[in-house]
């Protein structure tokens, strides 16, 4: 008998179905976000610090995500940024109200026209294999790591940027080319922070060993990395900032699928979870737990799903249409039904909890009637079939159940929409890269200041073949204008008329339908205090009461 | 004996080669024309058109796709197999961390569900009319059609949340820094749910290969021979046709070992568990192609290999086989 059964094509097509599964189950997933600004952790607790911070313990959080590499500033990876971001500092770190607060900088001055921040760093402050912290590490990560790989600090400050000079050890002075008002916004742990010149000057900076292995200056330093499974901190005993951290141990520990990690925390085996928002009702009847919301994750991505109408169709390309669209969306049923009222209707451009936002817009109408009034008088008639016009609408297959409200609520003004659910990386490709939709999708998320990622979303510079740009094709110098005022004034408050104005324009033209705001949920058991959810650097002060 | 074994093995390996090129090619193109794009996650989503480019010019996906595939076969050709993306270190590197894992969970899998489901088959098989081979056969149906995941999510919340008898997640309490004994008892009460979700579709497949493969040699002539000498219908069983049953059993085992490597994924992604299953998946959905590809070449290499060894299991379990 022969011995060799299997035909040589055979064993192609097995080993071909081998890896056919994997790609079409990455094809088929709804989760997969592309790096997301958004690090997968919330909001604040109500930390009172009453009583007097006790040392000692571990504390595990649970990440959804494998960090990949560990150094923050060549990637703006959710994963790496949440797990990193205990491990290094930035200049400026931002406090719960996302004002700029010491961190590696002890104080900073701004001249007068805006184009000269000089800061004094820190006295004391050591890499975690001893060697002394100095400017030169700021100037060097910022002109060959920062600069270079960071997309987004990349994108927001190399254009603006005339140069970095270090009078001496302790000084470092940004001069800009213009007025440049984020900057303080720009350098907490995400945006900027601080790595070692001595450890990845003159080596190839994304591929360095030490991306595995990482030497910080922040309140924990690296233990060990078992991938797929932990990352293990201990705290560093030479933090500059005395008294900190107070836990002897931090622990991320990676579990993917969101119920098994609520229910390894109901278990007590881990610390800290970020909820999903289905659990968020039945968690705050548990107790011993307290569940905490945030407008933000770590270090603000404040986000708003939006649909993006394409603006170089008709007919979405009369204002009178979109108008009147927008008023046939039911937001309140999204809110219900999509974020089990963990989050709120938008109301405009900017997420309600960024300090820009104009507090005094109303909540969207929705009104069907008004919309097909306003359709008929925008002389969208209807035909034989009862419909006034088709859209296609390209969604990631993870909006499912929002495509399918606004099926609805469009079905009931007369517009037939007919959805095209994709796999997210291809519904992004073809909405953003090859410009083929009527309707698109995306989950715009920014940072604590307009200039870092609401602007793109506007600007007409930005129409280009890039994901989460300009994607409706939206150009209207007056917006435009009032971006390039807004991030010359330095003045916070007097910023705030000119973002104010912005968003009456922009609601005016409705180049976008903003939808939701989402709040991150996450639980924490109820002795844990001093939380930070909203940075990425969470445990720096955080500690266990009892 | 040996001499030819030797031969044999060498002339299957080297038949192996032309394959695993053909693997390649095919998974290579596959990989690309997939939609998704890893500069988005190697570059982020708010970066300038330039900086996109230049990123794509670094890692070379600039090029066409013919292009990018000769100058892997010539890097692979000498060993180097790029480095992961998400990583930033050695594509084997990486999976070689992974191994001690899967290996674990896969095998204690295969070993539960070698012994319950033949076991259960055999009894299957001589309870045929009775309610009890009824119940198996039922149960085997059950155990195979169940999605994992569910059964996973299931054993979770019962035995680890409701009795508290094992852990939720992972491999090794976070907590925990045991060393030696401790440590091996720590992942051992780790590993039983996975690999108990894991092992029922198969402990039901085999299940019902044993029963048929049995039935089918219910009416043989050594059968017959054994049962009119004499013999306890034990010794029939397990001596006689339960050896020549073993044949087919050992074939599924062979394809179920082929996909070893990386056939564990949903439980994986349910438990936690950190094997290569969830680093495929997670090179997967981040389009870490290098990565992706070396993936691809372990388990390529584990299905024929598997196939080896279970021809030669084959061999020395019929000495009709011979090497061909």
């Amino acid at each position: 008998m022969e011995a060799v059964r299997r035909s040589f094509l055979s064993s192609i097509t097995a080993c071909v179905v081998v890896a056919l599964p994997f790609l079409l189950l990455a094809c088929g997933d709804d989760d997969a976000k592309p790096t997301a600004a958004t690090v997968g952790v919330s909001s604040s607790p109500a930390a009172s610090a009453a009583a007097a911070p006790r040392k000692g313990g571990t504390f595990v959080v649970s990440a959804s995500s494998d960090p990949g590499q560990l150094n923050p500033a060549i990637t703006t990876a959710g994963g790496t940024h949440f797990a990193a971001g205990s491990i290094y500092n930035g200049l400026v770190d931002l406090d719960k109200d996302f004002k700029p607060a010491p961190d590696l900088a002890e104080s900073w001055t701004v001249s007068d026209d805006g184009k000269t921040y000089t800061f004094k760093l820190a006295k004391g402050v050591k890499w975690h294999d001893g060697v002394p912290f100095t400017s030169a590490d700021v100037k060097f990560t910022f002109e060959q790591v920062l600069l270079k790989f960071h997309a987004r600090t990349k994108a927001g400050v190399e254009p603006v940027l005339a140069g970095i000079d270090i009078p001496d050890d302790l000084t470092v002075i940004f001069r800009f080319k213009t007025p440049y008002a984020p900057l303080l916004q720009q350098l907490n742990v995400i945006e900027a922070p601080i790595v070692a010149k001595h450890i990845y000057e003159g080596t190839d900076i994304q591929n360095n060993p030490a991306n595995l292995k990482p030497v910080g200056t922040g309140p924990f330093r690296f233990v060990e990395y078992k991938k797929g499974q932990q990352l293990t901190l201990e705290r560093n005993p030479d933090y500059f900032k005395p008294g900190l951290p107070y836990f002897d141990k931090l622990i991320f520990t990676i579990i993917p699928q969101d119920a098994t990690r609520v229910l390894a925390f109901e278990n007590k085996e881990v610390d800290y979870v970020s909820l999903p928002g289905a659990d968020v009702a039945r968690f705050e009847k548990l107790d011993g737990v307290v569940v905490g919301r945030s407008p933000a994750g770590s270090g603000g991505s404040f986000c708003v799903s939006t649909l993006i109408p394409n603006l170089d169709r008709a007919p979405l390309d009369k204002v009178e249409v979109r108008q009147a669209l927008n008023v046939a969306i039911d937001r309140q049923r999204m809110v219900k039904q999509i974020l089990f009222s963990q989050g709120d209707a938008a109301r405009g451009p900017m997420a309600s909890t960024l300090w820009s936002f104009d507090k005094s817009l109303p909540a969207f109408d929705y009104n069907a009637q008004k919309a097909n009034d306003a359709l008929e008088s925008a002389g969208a008639k209807k035909g034989a079939d009862g419909n006034r016009f088709k859209l296609t609408a390209v969604m990631p297959t993870s909006q499912a159940k929002l495509a399918e409200i606004l099926k609805e609520n469009f079905a009931a003004v007369g517009v037939a929409l007919e959805l095209k659910l994709l796999e997210v990386n291809e519904a992004n490709q073809t909405v953003f890269i090859k410009r083929d939709f009527d309707l698109g999708f995306a989950s715009y998320c920014n940072g604590p200041d307009p200039e870092i990622g609401v602007r793109r979303v506007y600007d007409s510079t930005n129409i280009k073949p890039v994901l989460f740009s300009n994607g409706a094709g939206y150009r209207n110098p007056k917006v435009d204008d009032l971006f390039n005022r807004g991030v010359s004034e330095v003045v916070r408050e007097k910023r705030v008329p000119i973002y104010t104005e912005l968003q009456k324009a922009l609601l005016a033209d409705m180049p976008y339908f903003w939808l939701l705001e989402s709040r991150n949920a996450y639980a924490v058991q109820a002795n844990l205090k001093g939380l930070r959810p909203w940075t990425s650097s969470l445990a720096e002060y955080a500690w266990l009461d009892k | 004996m040996d001499g030819r074994l030797a031969a044999y093995i060498a002339r299957r390996l080297l038949q192996a080669v032309p394959l695993m090129f053909v693997v390649l090619t095919i998974n290579f193109t596959l990989v690309h024309l997939a939609p998704g794009d890893p500069i988005t996650f190697l570059a982020g989503d708010q970066g300038s058109t330039q900086y996109f480019a230049e990123q794509r010019a670094r890692y070379g996906l600039d090029e066409p796709i013919a292009q990018q595939y000769g100058r892997y076969l010539l890097n692979a050709a000498r060993g180097d197999f790029g480095y992961s993306f998400s990583y930033g270190q050695g594509v084997f590197s990486i999976i070689l961390e992974r191994v001690p894992a899967t290996l674990l969970l896969m095998l204690t899998a295969q070993a539960l569900a070698s012994v319950i489901g033949i076991f259960g088959g055999v009894l299957a098989a001589r309870y045929r009319g009775g309610w009890v081979g009824t119940f198996i056969r039922t149960g085997a149906a059950l155990g195979y059609a169940v999605p994992v995941f569910w059964v996973g999510q299931l054993l979770i919340l019962f035995f680890a949340f409701r009795m508290g008898l094992f852990p939720t997640f992972g491999m090794e309490s976070p907590r925990s820094d045991y060393l030696g004994v401790r440590r091996i008892l720590d992942i051992a009460e780790h590993l039983v749910l996975p690999a108990v979700a894991l092992s029922l579709a198969e402990v039901g497949l085999l299940i019902r290969i044993t029963d048929a493969s049995l039935r089918d040699l219910e009416g043989a002539d050594f059968v017959r021979t054994a049962r009119a000498k004499g013999l306890k219908e034990r010794t029939v069983t397990y001596r006689h046709m339960l050896r020549n049953a073993l044949l087919p059993i050992i074939t599924v085992l062979g394809g179920r070992v082929g996909t070893l490597l990386t056939g564990a994924v949903l439980v994986e992604i349910v438990f936690a568990w950190p094997g290569l299953g969830r680093l495929l998946f997670q090179a997967a959905l981040t389009r870490d192609y290098p990565l992706l590809m070396a993936m691809f070449i372990v388990s390529s290499a584990s299905v024929v290999i598997a196939n080896l060894v279970t021809d030669i299991a084959y061999v020395l379990l019929d000495p009709r086989v011979t090497y061909g």
